[in-house]
């Protein structure tokens, strides 16, 4: 072998032990980070008497915890409540979002300019600023413990529009041209040339909206007071059921809390990724 | 996956996962829609009780459900404290408010300043055998606004003394009868955990110190009102701590974990399994706790709070828990009559409340033989009538930011990290800051 | 043709408008239409409280009491600048950024380098790592409540092996924070790392191989490629993690209550204590603004610090 195959030997070599290093160290983070919620369901399995001893090791594994969550708490409920409230909130954002971002990417008007500006500004404030004004603001119109309540506020996201208004920015312009000369409508347009094109945007849109209308706790929790409407998070923040020392109920509540979402994640893995890292790399 | 699986399987996720969420909740996706929409024959009812009261409430309901099968109670319990009151008030602001909620005596007044309960008329209570000569005295009085009654006393619950009756007896800490040769002197207290201290090797007593605020203010509160100290005045407006008795108090405070009577770095739970192992000999705290020390099986007896300064007049800090009716959106007196026969249920079945340590204030019970014989609980009965509650103020109460503020400085100097002169700067300080702040209510 | 005021970024492989031949025209009235509903909403549920809010800060409004209140003039605004509560709970919420974004970015970063050389297996780690981002807060919290619980929990246990003796992690005023930072970096770790793991992926490799035939080391070609080219990526993230820091609520909500003795009580927190516990709404609407202030300067640290980088590329 030459002197050069013999470097590259060694050279390979080195790169392969350094890569087998690093394999194990993101193998060992990766454990570390799974530890906590395989903690979650392993004590849910247990019996109630079980769970004062710290091992992994489960004696009698029972479903009981998981039964009595499901039977003495209102979580199916929450689940009906999330569902509905996260439901509406996306679709509603889609809708709202993709009119407003076509107005803004296709249409020719006098204050453009002033409206694009002004729907930037949105992106500064952050709801948790208005969440006292909101709450005077339902209370007046008589909205508080209702869906709507939850769900009305997060509708208008500057963002969702910015993210729409970009994507239709690079769609190409022939397509609506020709419709347009054929004297099609802007509604027909948007319809049913613009908007199937756009599914990429809305997967991410929805997506984002959906997990992030969810996990929402602090506005929930202020609107949100009687436990049979309460969402997932706040039913869970609130309501401590007549269990306090018992964490084999406590952890399946848990583990059930998590369930929908993590299956969410595992259902649009990638649309989730994709978005992310393409918000990122847009900047 | 091939796309079209992929799709088909994520539409039948979603369809399943939309069914199962609506399936038991066609009743609350109405009213999560709408407002105002109450099913017939339900009663909502919101308690803070965890633990070993909760596991009693718990039986008194369920004792109630048989009782009433037309009605369907729901029950709720929320987190002790702050959180409790907050969701109470928005849930009533909110239009959407449970029919029956307890609460503690000393918040109840905060509620009704805020327009938030219904006020209780004598003639409605009467119809359910509800009257006031049938109502410990001292609770009904400190509950009327005005005259008005917006509550009914459950049980007072003082500050109490536990004590391990073997290392009491060891120590010659009892009469002949087995009962505690009771105490009327700093000094004879401070003797007594000497005493016990040298038979558990450990400590003579122990109270709950770290991350509690509300147990430190308690003792505190009931020695300093012995003397007869007030702390706020003129509804929370003004603070009126007296310096001297203060200084008092907080140096016998300093003086019994400084001189190792007892530990000084200690939580709740901590402090209870301090006593319930036998590491002290006395142990002070609400009553509630005697499920636990009941539960554990030790040699223990409870009596009156030491009364080491008051001399004639007992004084003693004690909350009480009453039930009230919060502000409804609308006039439903059948609501009103469930209401009301879940309060009465309360009531009756005080004897099962007061296992779990508190001093009825519902006089049918508590003058009977059947309470007498229930020890160590009546013990300490007195404490109900010499009971001292917290001020009243838009921020004081049971766990509230007056509790906060004062215990807070009190177990600085439990836990030895300030001198009392600069803890009661310090609860000077910021009550003073709360009293100067306009009143929301 | 439409100019547009942010600069189109033409999708790879799509056309380049037409030049502009037609008279432009101006649609006016069905843009209304399309806009119509985002900017109903928008002015019902944006910009119509933020006035309001702003016009309650100047009132003693009450929750309890219909109206406005007294007016109060600055009144609001100078309690909360000499409140001890105002300004701690300010630095319990810096101290909680300062403590969880180093680590969000640097751990999330080395975790993505790893990932970035290892072939196989990359959907487990993304699983391992991103699936709590996905969960609710609430979720988070009661696990690691359990985790934290002296005597009986995971973390106590673990290090009581290796013999290290724990704090009381959420009781502990010294260790309650830490607690909370540990917790929401095991959280919020998988959205960085995500972010991280697609910047690498757009470095291009000959940068790698080439330096490799220099005899560049990994370390090295970590310092001398990799870092500079992520970054864009970095300033994004930290960014992002200052910002979503400042809002920093429910952690504290649900683990501990703000304590002990309101120790880690974060700014927002202090608004919902003072708007909803003590009924303070005026008051708690000028805490708001000052918080408002507050993620304004931090996000026009931000533009300008993205503009800067912008010029540069």
């Amino acid at each position: 072998m030459t002197v050069a195959e013999v470097t590259m030997e060694s050279v390979e070599r080195r790169v392969k032990l350094f890569n087998r290093i690093c394999a194990g160290v993101l193998i060992a983070f990766a454990i570390l980070w799974i530890l906590p919620l395989a903690w979650a369901l392993d004590t849910a399995l247990k019996p109630n008497g079980e769970t004062t001893n710290t091992t992994w090791v489960i004696h009698n594994p029972t479903l009981d915890a998981f039964v009595r969550t499901l039977r003495d708490t209102d979580i199916l409920r929450w689940f009906g409540a999330s569902m509905i409230i996260s439901s509406i909130t996306a679709i509603g954002t889609i809708i709202v979002a993709s009119l407003a971002a076509f107005a803004l990417s296709r249409m020719r008007f006098r204050y453009r300019n002033v409206v694009f500006w002004c729907v930037l500004a949105g992106i500064m404030i952050p709801g948790q600023v208005l969440i006292v004004p909101w709450f005077r603001e339902f209370d007046s119109l008589h909205l508080l413990n209702t869906y709507w309540a939850v769900s009305l506020p997060q509708i208008p996201t500057a963002i969702a529009v910015f993210i729409f208004k970009q994507f239709f920015d690079g769609l190409p312009r022939e397509l609506e041209e020709v419709a347009r000369v054929d004297g099609a409508s802007f509604w027909r347009v948007y319809r049913r040339i613009i908007m199937p094109l756009a599914r990429p945007a809305v997967a991410a849109v929805a997506i984002f909206t959906f997990v992030q209308s969810w996990n929402d706790l602090l506005w929930p929790l202020l609107v949100l007071s009687n436990p049979e409407i309460m969402t997932v998070p706040v039913g869970l923040a609130t309501v401590q059921g007549s269990f306090g020392i018992r964490y084999a109920d406590t952890m399946a509540s848990a583990v059930l809390g998590a369930i929908p979402l993590v299956a969410v994640f595992l259902l649009f893995q990638r649309h989730i990724v994709e978005g992310i890292a393409g918000t990122g790399l847009k900047g | 996956m091939t796309p079209l699986s992929r799709r088909t399987l994520l539409r039948g996720a979603l369809g399943a996962a939309a069914g199962l969420g609506l399936a038991g909740c066609s009743a609350p996706v109405i009213s999560g829609l709408s407002t105002g929409h109450e099913k017939a024959g339900s009663l909502d009812y919101w308690n803070l009780f965890g633990g070993g009261d909760g596991v009693r409430m718990t039986q008194m309901l369920d004792t109630f459900r048989a009782a009433n099968p037309q009605i369907s109670l729901s029950a709720v319990t929320l987190a002790w404290g702050n959180p409790y009151y907050t969701k109470l008030a928005l849930a009533t602001l909110g239009d959407k408010p449970p029919d029956v909620a307890i609460s503690h005596l000393t918040r109840m007044k905060t509620l009704v300043g805020s327009d938030l309960l219904e006020e209780l008329h004598l003639d409605d209570l009467a119809r359910y055998g509800i009257t006031p000569d049938k109502i410990s005295a001292t609770a009904w009085q400190a509950g009327l606004v005005d005259g008005k009654a917006y509550a009914v006393p459950l049980d007072t619950h003082p500050f109490v003394m536990f004590y391990n009756t073997d290392i009491c007896q060891q120590a010659g800490l009892l009469d002949p009868a087995g009962k505690l040769i009771p105490w009327d002197s700093p000094e004879k207290f401070t003797d007594a955990m000497q005493k016990a201290k040298g038979i558990t090797k450990a400590y003579g007593g122990v109270v709950s110190i770290n991350g509690d605020t509300s147990t430190p203010w308690r003792i505190f509160q009931s020695l300093y009102s012995q003397l007869g100290g007030e702390t706020l005045a003129d509804d929370g407006r003004k603070v009126v701590i007296d310096d001297a008795k203060a200084t008092q108090v907080l140096t016998f405070l300093q003086g019994i974990t400084a001189g190792g009577l007892f530990p000084a770095n200690i939580d709740y739970q901590g402090a209870v399994a301090t006593f319930a192992n036998g590491q002290a000999g006395f142990y002070f705290q609400g009553e509630w706790e005697i499920s636990t020390f009941q539960t554990a099986k030790m040699p223990f007896s409870m009596t009156l709070f030491p009364n080491l300064y008051g001399g004639a007049k007992y004084a003693v800090q004690a909350d009480s828990h009453t039930l009230v009716i919060p502000k409804q959106p609308n006039v439903d007196a059948a609501r009103l009559d469930r209401s009301l026969l879940l309060i009465k249920s309360m009531l009756d079945q005080s004897k099962t409340w007061a296992e779990g340590g508190h001093v009825p204030t519902w006089l049918p019970f508590r003058d009977s033989a059947e309470y007498q014989a229930l020890t160590p609980q009546s013990n300490y009965a007195a404490a109900a009538d010499g009971a001292v509650y917290d001020p009243p103020g838009w921020y004081s109460g049971s766990g509230s930011n007056f509790e906060i503020v004062t215990g807070s400085a009190i177990a600085t100097v439990l836990g030895g990290q300030q001198s009392p002169a600069d803890a009661l700067a310090q609860m000077r300080d910021q009550l003073t800051n709360l009293a100067t702040t306009a009143s929301p209510i | 043709m439409s100019t547009t005021e942010t600069p189109v970024r033409p999708r790879a492989g799509a056309p380049t408008p037409p030049p502009k031949q037609k008279r432009p025209e101006h649609h006016g009235l069905p843009a209304a239409g399309f806009l119509a509903p985002f900017l109903l909403l928008y002015l019902l549920f944006v910009i119509g409280p933020a006035l309001y809010g702003l016009l309650m800060s100047f009132f003693d409004t009450s929750l309890v009491r219909p109206g406005l209140g007294s007016f109060a003039g600055l009144g609001n605004y100078a309690e909360a600048l000499q409140s001890a509560d105002f300004w701690s709970s300010l630095w319990h919420t810096v101290w909680f950024t300062i403590l969880t974004t180093p680590p969000l970015i640097v751990v999330a970063l080395l975790l993505a380098l790893l990932a970035d050389r290892v072939k196989r297996g990359r959907w487990f780690f993304r699983l391992a790592f991103f699936a709590p981002y996905i969960l609710p807060s609430a979720v988070v919290a009661l696990i690691w409540i359990f985790i934290y619980t002296p005597g009986l929990g995971l973390l106590e246990t673990g290090l009581g092996k290796i013999g290290i003796t724990s704090p009381n992690w959420l009781g502990d005023p010294n260790w309650a924070m830490p607690s909370l930072a540990i917790t929401t970096l095991w959280w919020t770790l998988g959205f960085n790392f995500v972010l991280y793991l697609a910047g690498l992926q757009e470095i291009p490799r000959d940068l790698y191989e080439a330096s490799a035939m220099d005899g560049a080391t990994p370390w090295q070609q970590v310092r001398a490629i990799t870092i500079p080219m992520l970054g864009r990526t970095t300033t994004l993230v930290a960014v992002l993690q200052v910002i979503a820091s400042l809002k920093v609520f429910d952690q504290m909500y649900l683990m501990t209550s703000g304590g002990p003795n309101f120790g880690t009580r974060s700014i927002l927190e202090l608004v919902y204590d003072e708007g909803f516990t003590n009924f303070r709404t005026g008051y708690a609407a000028a805490l708001s603004m000052l918080f408002f202030i507050v993620v304004l300067a931090v996000s026009a640290v931000w533009f300008a610090l993205v503009r800067r980088q912008e010029k540069e590329v």
